[in-house]
């Protein structure tokens, strides 16, 4: 006998008692939904999870221009205190540059006290210089329609020298990298953003086409980020943070609109707002108070060729410290900084400032994190901890109440199809004496047990559907019903009908001939 | 070469402490295209010597040899398959499913057969079994609303659906009233004649024996007489004379 007259005759024989059929797949409906719930639970909670821990920036690593941990002294090798570059902001309109500084003396006569006021003969000489002494947002005139931020960049022109170390060749360099994901350059300034009457002091970011890949917990409420086409263009097109788009244009729509910074027009392409619902885009945070502009309009606008950052994501949590380590060593060989040599630059990565944050001392972080691979994995399941143990909790819980109503369900099969072995002893005889074989009974009734627990299985399948999607609507879980959780479901649902059949479908071959046919 | 042959057939059941014993010796051929009629009285172990001669049991000693095939020893599947393809049975309670048609019923033994038949094909050889046996009109009909004449013709449908060398006919009229008797025999007088199957009834009524062409009768697990039957009763002419159901 073919599968498919098993089941034609298991499907008829079924459908002849509907109503004990549909409460007899009660039992496992109630546990199948279970099961898939379950599971969309649990993958919802670890997406969750994942996606706080992105959010949290555990696979970032952040290369920053200038060596903060290394105070220099007259040694010339490079290195920058960063304290000191903030000086020139204090006085406002005096240029201070760090003359000191063999490598950068361009001319031996210009020193600080020779250019503290703005006279011409300086700005003939090295107009750049005169221009370095002012930022926009320092002015309160405004005068200067295209100022430069090189001071703070610290453009080796400009005197400021060795902290400006990271080039876009750099980044270009970090890009090809094994085990780096995404990479951005970054240029960051503070800016005067204005849209017709309204004037917002926010943060200014250049960056890469790659920043949102970077950003993973951001969403674009309206609009796009600027595009890899753009950026080559070097076009004049901005995208704003939430915050920053809400100060600027209110309720209405940005996108489209145009802004002023430094006087230049740009157009706004998008909005960029908080995806995670961990974090809500105020006032002064860095991501959604600010604008991000392609950093090569920046460097054409400013007349820059440095950057302030480089922000790199690892294809792998795990391999954060790797890749760390190869940034570090790429860059010491692109500087040609000697063995002995203090890096110019810094690199940071998040998962060495949590372990830092969570008590350890930070150069006994350094040391773990520099020495034990896979470590970064152990502290994003401490960042999602309590997430976790609400998710095994609901887990366990939902695991009990999904085995007890398959035992319950598998149980009520069983019972009603020993007592359809009872009832239908004498069918068994009529298809034996017309050549069925043992065999024929046992699958005959073990694709009906199969067959009412499959059927409660796919009701179980819809109910649990609708169940994940109400307990993600109300957690705010990306749960999900994947086909291979209805696949584990269906099987599931399979194997109780198999497991609690058998018993039952055995009786009935076992059946002798004669008895069944004489059996009233 | 006869059909069928059994040589000192015994069978004896356990009923508690005591043994039961049916069949005490039978030995019996029977040829091809015989109407064998069985008669004896209730435990007189006839029923027995058919389940075993239908394949539905087994003997507890002696040999049974089927067209030249020792089934005696055959095991469950094989008597299956024998069941399947070369024996037809046809009840007293005619053993319809119930709540399934008419057609469905009888094409019950296609299901279980060697060669894989699709539905279409099943559907179309049971409706000519049916119109074979005058209840093309039936088709559709569960057996609760049939005749117990009609119930019995689809049965016999059933029975003779993979074309049987041997049909085995368990008091085939005991449910039946007089007239409808006759139209049974009438059929199996028909299917031997026309068709050349063997027929093996069993009855308990001398009357309905007579209608085969040879009268075997039982007594306490025995052959006491075996005889052919030179007074045979032709069913055709006796329903011509009945007035019509």
């Amino acid at each position: 006998m073919t599968v498919g007259s098993s089941l034609t005759i298991a499907l008829r024989a079924l459908s002849r008692n509907k109503l004990q059929t549909a409460l007899t797949t009660i039992g496992m409906t109630i546990g199948v939904a279970t099961v898939l719930t379950m599971i969309a639970l649990g993958t919802g909670a670890e997406a969750a999870i994942e996606q706080q821990v992105r959010a949290a920036g555990m696979n970032l690593i952040v290369v920053t221009a200038g060596n903060y941990k290394t105070k220099t002294e007259d040694d010339g090798g490079g290195v920058v205190d960063h304290q000191a570059r903030l000086e020139p902001f204090r006085d406002l309109g005096r240029v201070r540059l760090q003359a000191d500084r063999p490598r950068v003396r361009l001319k031996p006569d210009t020193t600080a006290e020779n250019v503290s006021d703005f006279s011409p003969q300086p700005l003939a000489l090295r107009p750049d210089v005169v221009l370095t002494g002012f930022h926009p947002e320092d002015d309160p005139m405004e005068k200067h329609d295209h100022p430069t931020a090189r001071q703070r960049l610290g453009d080796t022109e400009a005197g400021l020298g060795a902290a400006a170390t990271l080039t876009p060749a750099d980044a270009d360099a970090i890009r090809q990298l094994r085990g780096v994901q995404f990479v951005s350059e970054g240029i960051h300034e503070n800016v005067h953003a204005t849209a017709g009457d309204k004037r917002w002091f926010t943060r200014l970011h250049g960056g890469d086409v790659e920043l949102p890949s970077i950003r993973r917990s951001w969403t674009f409420t309206a609009g796009r980020f600027f595009s890899a086409r753009e950026q080559a263009r070097l076009a004049p097109v901005a995208v704003l943070g939430a915050f920053a788009a809400e100060k600027l244009f209110g309720t209405a729509n940005p996108v489209g609109q145009q802004i002023l910074l430094w006087k230049q027009p740009f157009q706004v392409v998008g909005v960029v707002g908080s995806g995670s619902w961990m974090v809500a885009p105020s006032a002064g945070d860095d991501q959604f108070d600010a604008v991000y502009v392609p950093f090569t309009t920046i460097h054409k606008l400013l007349n820059l060729s440095k950057l302030n950052d480089i922000t790199i994501t690892a294809a792998s949590t795990g391999e954060v410290s790797r890749v760390s380590k190869d940034v570090t060593e790429l860059l010491r060989a692109r500087h040609g900084i000697g063995m002995k040599d203090p890096d110019d630059f810094t690199v940071a990565t998040q998962a060495r400032q949590s372990l830092a944050r969570g008590g350890l001392r930070p150069d006994v972080a350094r040391a773990v994190v520099g020495n034990v691979g896979g470590l970064e994995k152990v502290t994003l399941e401490q960042l999602g901890r309590t997430l976790d143990r609400a998710t095994k909790t609901m887990t366990a819980l939902l695991g009990s109440i999904a085995a007890v109503s398959l035992i319950v369900g598998g149980i009520g099969i069983m019972n009603i199809m020993l007592l359809s072995v009872t009832e239908r002893t004498r069918e068994i005889g009529i298809r034996r004496a017309v050549g069925a074989r043992a065999g024929d009974v046992l699958r005959q009734f073990l694709a009906e047990a199969i067959a009412l627990s499959v059927i409660g299985g796919v009701a179980g399948i819809a109910l649990g559907a609708v169940a994940s999607g109400v307990i993600a609507q109300m957690l705010k879980w990306s749960t999900s019903v994947s086909p291979a959780s209805i696949a584990l479901s269906f099987a599931v649902a399979a194997a109780v009908g198999v497991f609690f059949g058998y018993y039952p479908a055995r009786q009935a071959s076992r059946l002798d001939p004669i008895d069944s046919l004489r059996y009233e | 070469m006869p059909l069928l042959r059994v040589t000192n057939l015994v069978k004896t059941y356990q009923v508690g402490d005591v043994a039961v014993r049916a069949l005490r010796g039978v030995t019996l051929e029977i040829e091809a295209g015989e109407f064998v009629a069985v008669v004896g009285p209730s435990g007189s172990g006839k029923s027995t010597f058919m389940h075993i001669l239908g394949c539905l049991d087994r003997p507890t000693s002696g040999e049974y040899w089927l067209e030249n095939r020792d089934v005696s020893r055959l095991n469950d599947d094989d008597l299956s398959a024998i069941r399947n393809r070369q024996i037809g049975f046809v009840f007293q309670g005619f053993n319809l499913l119930a709540r399934t048609s008419a057609v469905e019923n009888v094409e019950l033994p296609l299901l279980y057969g060697p060669a894989k038949i699709g539905a279409a094909e099943r559907r179309k050889r049971a409706s000519a079994a049916l119109q074979a046996v005058g209840l093309a009109d039936r088709a559709e009909h569960h057996p609760n609303q049939l005749s117990g004449g009609q119930q019995q013709r689809v049965a016999i449908a059933r029975a003779l659906l993979n074309n049987p060398s041997i049909l085995f006919a368990d008091e085939p009229t005991g449910n039946l009233d007089s007239r409808t008797s006759v139209e049974v025999m009438d059929i199996f007088q028909r299917l031997k004649d026309e068709r050349g199957i063997t027929i093996v009834l069993i009855t308990h009524e001398q009357q309905v024996a007579e209608y085969g062409s040879r009268i075997i009768a039982f007594k306490d697990g025995q052959i006491v007489s075996d005889r052919a039957n030179d007074r045979q009763r032709v069913a055709m002419g006796e329903l011509a004379l009945l007035p019509a159901g």
